[in-house]
């Protein structure tokens, strides 16, 4: 009897063992030159590290459309158990989502929204931040901020604008204007928006063209924290002082919360890249165990100002 | 190659006093700047021109890619192209700022070695070496094993953007010494610029090596033939062609005090352009620093031009593809009615 109890558990042992050996997850990224994609890389790769038996591969598009769909069919050929695409193009969606979907195999979109996302079939899923909080919640603490200075009864922005075919970029200008169109924030007018390409030197360049404009401006609001950080080097060259013109950002990236410390940056938003990455990998690893997921799995994202700085310094 | 500069030749060799490319680039970049003022004054009610802080920021904007496009220029009178320069770029940023960190930032690539606070002349080195092996590459391959510059190029192009991609796995370098910053600081952007146009201008016109460009890029074939060691002079080039483009590297990251490896995408385009704009021949054998300048200097007010008036980006690419497109376009059509002058 005992014998048995043991052979059986042995039994189970193995089969788990191979069950979790099978675990293959073929994950393809937009582009590794972006540090958000890196450290999304990075976040996947130590989390399933982290997971006995799942074996995770780990491939870059290099902002290549046709190289992205190529690697996922590889993927399928290779016979993986679940596949992570974050996409280079989020309107070129549906050929990935048609392949994975014939072979039956589980697709995770991550970070970046494919067009499809509402007609996903139900083996897919897409794990990303609600973009449209990055930009409200930057905005709003801007708005906040300028009603503290007592600017209330009307102020003027700024804004810098990420590369132009990026969907956040697009997304978060549209917060912002969003934010300024309801009541609480409708004191707030945007004089001026250029695109800086997610750039730092780019900020920088546009910041000082608009102050040799004399444009007037009472806070900028930067699509990343790059741009942000260019511009405070703008402000700073023209002898303005951050302490009148609070600088808005998104990532909260290590420089970025090293300038809140110096007094210089007001407000960055955290996006948990790579929760987003572990994230990712879970809802895979959920859909191909034959769990039901949400068709959109939401990493949320945090305000980070000089109140709470402490608790992200370590984060990204 | 050789055979359109051959025919190229006798245009630049023309009896009547030739109506010089640059002078083209002069116009261009004056009837620009009065667009801008004009309308300046019609849609924003200010001065374009009478305003020194846009003045300057007119020029640093352009200045690191203006270092670099020196270093193409004559590559591209040498008859060659050189497409590795962005990557360059990037490749020297990543690893010269690794060597130029603060020690107070625990995160630096090296705190563990203890390699941090290191005086200015070391990521300068470091990332001057980089950009060496680079050149030296292209140039083994261009002059003797005899790959077209576009391919040997292009090669270098993708494995030096692959290496400043591997060197972090994608993750920026931050947090430089003050030292290392000042090199990008206010206007040295300019100033360094300014030394190294001025420097090649000198060298182009008067030095054995500037005729022996112009001379290789004319015609390869007589050019050997006059005894000129063609293999040698070519790798010198594309050396030097490399170095400058560290240089607009270092000066890069020391501006942005930050280091990325996405750093001098597309900027190997830019400095063609900026050459073609200025009047170089993508034929060779003619062209000149001061061209390349006003090329610059083009794309400098546009850039600022399009800020000024509110205008989107995409209206900018767009017009900067028109002008690199309508310069060339000119140029040849110059070209052909001088030959038949001759």
């Amino acid at each position: 009897m005992k014998k048995l109890v043991i052979g059986a558990g042995a039994a189970a042992l193995i089969s788990s063992g191979a069950q979790a050996a099978d675990k293959k997850i073929g994950a393809t990224l937009s582009s590794l030159e972006f540090t958000f994609i890196a450290v999304m890389a990075k976040g996947m790769t130590d989390h399933a590290a982290k997971l006995p038996g799942v074996k995770l591969q780990l491939e870059d598009a290099k902002n290549d459309v046709a190289n992205q769909l190529s690697q996922v069919q590889n993927f399928i050929a290779s016979g993986v158990d679940a596949i992570i695409v974050n996409a280079v193009d989020t309107s070129a969606t549906q050929a990935m989502t048609d392949a994975a979907a014939k072979a039956k195999i589980p697709l995770v979109y991550v970070n970046r929204q494919p067009i499809n996302v509402d007609t996903l079939p139900d083996n897919q899923a897409f794990v990303a931040s609600n973009e449209v909080d990055s930009g409200t919640l930057e905005t709003k603490e801007i708005c906040r901020i300028l009603k503290d200075k007592g600017k209330g009864k009307g102020a003027n922005v700024v804004v810098l604008v990420g590369e132009l075919s990026n969907q956040a970029a697009v997304q978060r200008t549209k917060d912002v204007h969003d934010v300024i169109a309801t009541p609480d924030c409708n004191f707030m007018k945007v004089v001026e928006e250029q695109t800086g390409g997610w750039k730092r030197d780019a900020g920088q360049d546009i910041v000082t063209n608009w102050i040799s404009k004399g444009v007037k401006f009472d806070a900028i609001i930067a699509n990343n924290d790059d741009m942000a950080l260019g511009a405070i080097n703008a402000l700073k060259k023209a002898g303005i002082s951050t302490k009148d013109i609070p600088v808005g950002g998104v990532d909260a990236t290590q420089e970025a919360l090293k300038a809140m410390q110096d007094g210089d940056l007001a407000v960055t938003v955290f996006q948990d890249a790579a929760g987003q990455g572990s994230g990712s990998i879970d809802t895979a690893l959920k859909i191909a165990g034959g769990a039901k997921v949400d068709k959109k799995v939401y990493i949320p994202f945090r305000l980070v100002t000089p109140a709470n700085i402490k608790d992200y310094l370590a984060k990204n | 190659m050789t055979d359109s500069s051959v025919a190229a030749m006798p245009g630049a060799r023309s009896k009547r006093k030739a109506w010089p490319a640059e002078l083209n680039a002069l116009i261009g970049l004056i009837v620009i700047m009065i667009l801008f003022e004009i309308i300046g004054w019609i849609v924003v009610d200010q001065s374009f021109l009478m305003n020194k802080l846009r003045l300057s920021i007119m020029i640093t904007q352009v200045a690191v890619v203006g270092i670099l496009a020196v270093g193409v220029t004559q590559v591209i009178i040498s008859g060659g192209i050189d497409l590795s320069g962005g990557s360059i770029i990037g490749a020297t940023a990543m690893i010269a700022m690794s060597f130029a960190q603060v020690g107070t930032n625990a995160r630096a690539i090296f705190h563990a070695q203890g390699w941090v606070d290191l005086p200015i002349i070391i990521p300068i080195m470091v990332g001057l070496s980089v950009a060496l092996i680079c050149g030296l590459i292209n140039g083994l391959l261009i002059a003797y094993v005899k790959l077209p510059p576009f391919i040997a190029t292009l090669g270098m192009m993708v494995s030096a953007r692959g290496v400043a991609l591997w060197y972090t796995k994608g993750q920026p370098i931050s947090f430089p010494t003050e030292s290392f910053m000042a090199i990008g600081d206010g206007l040295m952007p300019v100033w360094i610029f300014i030394a190294i146009a001025a420097l090649f201008t000198l060298i182009l016109k008067f030095t054995v090596y500037g005729r022996h460009t112009y001379a290789i890029g004319s015609n390869e074939a007589s050019a050997r033939m006059s005894g000129i060691n063609v293999e040698r002079h070519l790798m010198q080039v594309y050396v030097i062609a490399a170095l400058l483009a560290g240089l607009a590297g270092l000066v890069l990251v020391a501006r942005a005090q930050t280091a990325q490896a996405v750093f001098g995408t597309m900027n190997e385009l830019d400095a063609i352009a900026m050459a073609v704009i200025g009047g170089v021949s993508l034929s060779g054998g003619r062209g000149s620093i001061l061209g390349t300048a006003l090329g610059m200097l083009i794309f400098g007010v546009i850039f600022s031009g399009f800020i000024f008036l509110s205008v989107d980006a995409y209206y900018q690419n767009m017009v900067k593809g028109a002008i690199i497109v309508g310069a060339v376009a000119l140029d040849q059509w110059r070209q052909k009615r001088q030959a038949r002058e001759v």
